[in-house]
């Protein structure tokens, strides 16, 4: 594969995922849900538990099967294709490695189930255990690995097939987070080098940002945005997409009135200005990347009575005093002594960096 | 951590005694009988017994029926097992049930229900006949054939029960996981759910197997005098015949059997453990 071709978005989808509806004991999970990934990307469903990620993961693999809609991988409608058929790997939360064949078996495990004798795996096995690196432990049995190591071996076990498409479910989740962030950077780098399409489900923010050229955001069997995790978090589509992906200044409010494309907006903590022309009367959410505030009055001020400062190191978080589900926060690079709980400080920022929804009742 | 342990440890107590006062000593003083002739050490009871042809073949005989009892109830616990395992709420309930309520029922009325479907103008051979599979009724109760049939279904659930229980556990991503890497449903079983599950087939084989070979009532009642088992043979040396040293001696055997399938079946289960 050429390893410059990234993909092209605007191109044929490789794997389009049609209009899918799922009900479990008459709980619809999903209805009339589109999904399209290009070839060699890599993707993250991202949302909270419930959301019906792992439901549209299962789908795609051919675990579950779907009520409506199809599946089309590279052209081909796979949606009536048992999950051994579609050549499509997973790699399970807590790995779901073969508790009773050692490391090099379980690598072996697929190229076994397509009928290449035990004695001709072994080169392919080495092989993906090299790069993996687990070369060493290819004789261990698996509960004597690490979480790390099982991972590992779960990745090389799903790669080894040469599959179309690796679906990974919370794949980071048993790590702990220094490793975590280690094996986010050797996994995807080993996936760009195969130039693999994979997506990856998950219920944090900051791996699906790591790890992905786009994430969808799910909420309630529902994608509310699939774009590049910049473009996810300076331009959220929701409010429920805004407060998911990164921290923010959240204020509810009321459209007071409008005037040359901006509004006047009313809040529990003073006017404030956004660009946009909802109607007068509107309840509205506005919202504020907290490293976009400055403490200076700005187009946009507000005055804060802070509760918390916490140095972090990198960087220093202002947390200012507000009534739920009202949230002031500003994040402030390097470390700020000085400051503490009590303090009387401004919060500015400019109107084009005010993020404003209509709130849902 | 060891004090602790220590002490937890003497929750046992009371059910150590009472296994060792009950049933350890006596045992014990009967298999003394097996070896002592005159107050001597002797193992000339068991020369004796292994001697006798009729013995021999009693002694084949019962462990052959164990064994084909084991295999049966096996071919039928196994998709049984599998069954409730995948079974939810009502009809695991009723699983449970059916698989539990038999054994309420005592072995006797059991027995006596297998006499009604074997016996010659049974229940069976009314179908066979009426179905012109055979002219003349078959000769079925009082064979060592209805002797493993009826012994099969009354310990299907000592069977069935551990085998269940090890695939309950069993995650069931694993199977999913293989179906992902191209595995079809059969290489599925045979290289994943098998495997994983024979902790439970060693268990309920040796469960079932012990109590096939020591079984006294269902041979008495399915295949009569006609054909003993070690049981059988036990039962009269005490009772009929009033020796107690020849008594010792076929449960000293019977006794033997037993305890080396448990630690065959201990040491197979340790093994498999070992690799999970």
């Amino acid at each position: 594969m050429n390893q410059s071709a990234r993909p092209d978005r605007g191109q044929r989808p490789y794997l389009d995922v049609v209009s899918v509806g799922k009900a479990f004991k008459g709980t619809t999970v999903m209805s009339g849900l589109d999904f399209r990934v290009a070839q060699g990307e890599l993707v993250s469903l991202l949302g909270p538990s419930g959301c019906g990620k792992t439901t549209l993961l299962r789908i795609i693999a051919g675990l579950t099967g779907a009520d409506s809609g199809d599946v089309v991988l590279d052209g081909r409608n796979i949606s009536s294709l048992p999950a051994h058929k579609r050549n499509i790997s997973v790699v399970f939360q807590s790995y779901a490695l073969f508790p009773h064949l050692s490391v090099a078996e379980n690598v072996a495990f697929g190229l076994r189930a397509r009928g290449v004798a035990k004695s001709d795996t072994g080169p392919s096995v080495t092989e993906s255990l090299d790069l993996v690196r687990m070369s060493d432990f290819a004789d261990r049995p698996v509960a004597a690995l690490s979480g790390g190591q099982q991972q590992r071996v779960a990745v090389a076990r799903a790669l080894i097939v040469n599959p179309v498409l690796l679906l990974l479910d919370e794949p980071f989740s048993a790590l702990d987070r220094k490793l975590r962030e280690t094996m986010q950077v050797e996994l995807k780098s080993l996936l760009r080098d195969r130039n693999m399409t994979a997506i990856f489900v998950t219920h944090d923010q900051e791996e699906a940002m790591g790890v992905s050229d786009r994430i969808a955001v799910m909420n309630a069997g529902q994608i509310e945005q699939f774009a590049a995790p910049s473009e996810l978090y300076a331009r959220p589509k929701t409010a429920f997409v805004m407060d998911f992906v990164g921290l923010s200044t959240r204020l509810a409010g009321r459209v007071r009135h409008i005037q040359a494309g901006q509004m006047q907006i009313e809040t529990a903590h003073g006017a404030l200005t956004a660009n946009g022309t909802l109607p007068v009367g509107t309840h509205v959410t506005i919202g504020v990347r907290p490293e976009l505030i400055s403490p200076e009055a700005g187009e946009n001020t507000v005055q804060v009575t802070l509760t918390d400062a916490m140095v972090l190191g990198s960087k220093t978080l202002l947390h200012g005093a507000a009534t739920e589900p009202d949230k002031l926060i500003c994040e402030l690079p390097g470390m700020r002594a000085g400051l503490s709980r009590g303090d009387a400080v401004t919060f500015g920022w400019s109107i084009a960096d005010t993020l404003v929804y209509e709130a849902t009742p | 951590m060891t004090l602790r342990a220590e002490r937890i440890g003497l929750l046992a107590l009371p059910g150590l005694s009472f296994l060792a006062i009950i049933y350890a000593l006596p045992l014990f003083m009967l298999l003394l009988k097996s070896v002592q002739i005159d107050g001597q050490f002797s193992l000339a009871e068991y020369q004796l017994f292994f001697a006798d042809e009729f013995n021999r073949a009693v002694l084949w005989r019962t462990i052959r029926v164990a064994l084909l009892t084991t295999l049966l109830a096996l071919a039928i616990a196994y998709p049984t097992a599998i069954a409730m395992a995948r079974a939810k709420g009502i009809w695991l309930s009723i699983f449970l049930v059916a698989m539990v309520l038999p054994m309420s029922v005592g072995v006797i009325v059991k027995a006596f229900a297998w006499t009604i479907i074997f016996r010659t103008r049974g229940v069976l051979n009314d179908v066979l006949m009426s179905f012109g599979i055979t002219d003349t009724p078959v000769r079925m109760l009082f064979t060592e054939t209805a002797l493993i049939i009826g012994a099969a279904n009354v310990f299907l659930p000592f069977m069935v029960l551990p085998i269940y229980a090890v695939l309950r556990q069993m995650d069931t991503r694993l199977p999913e996981a293989a179906a992902s890497l191209g595995a079809t449903p059969a290489f599925r079983f045979l290289n994943v759910t098998l495997p994983l599950s024979l902790p439970g087939v060693v268990a309920g084989s040796a469960f079932t197997f012990s109590l096939a070979i020591s079984m006294y009532v269902i041979p008495s009642l399915i295949v009569g005098e006609r054909q003993q088992t070690l049981s059988m043979l036990t039962a009269r040396s005490f009772l009929y015949l009033r020796d107690e040293a020849l008594g010792a001696t076929i449960s000293s055997i019977l006794l033997a059997i037993a305890i080396s399938v448990v630690l065959v079946s201990s040491w197979l289960a340790a093994r498999l453990g070992a690799r999970q």
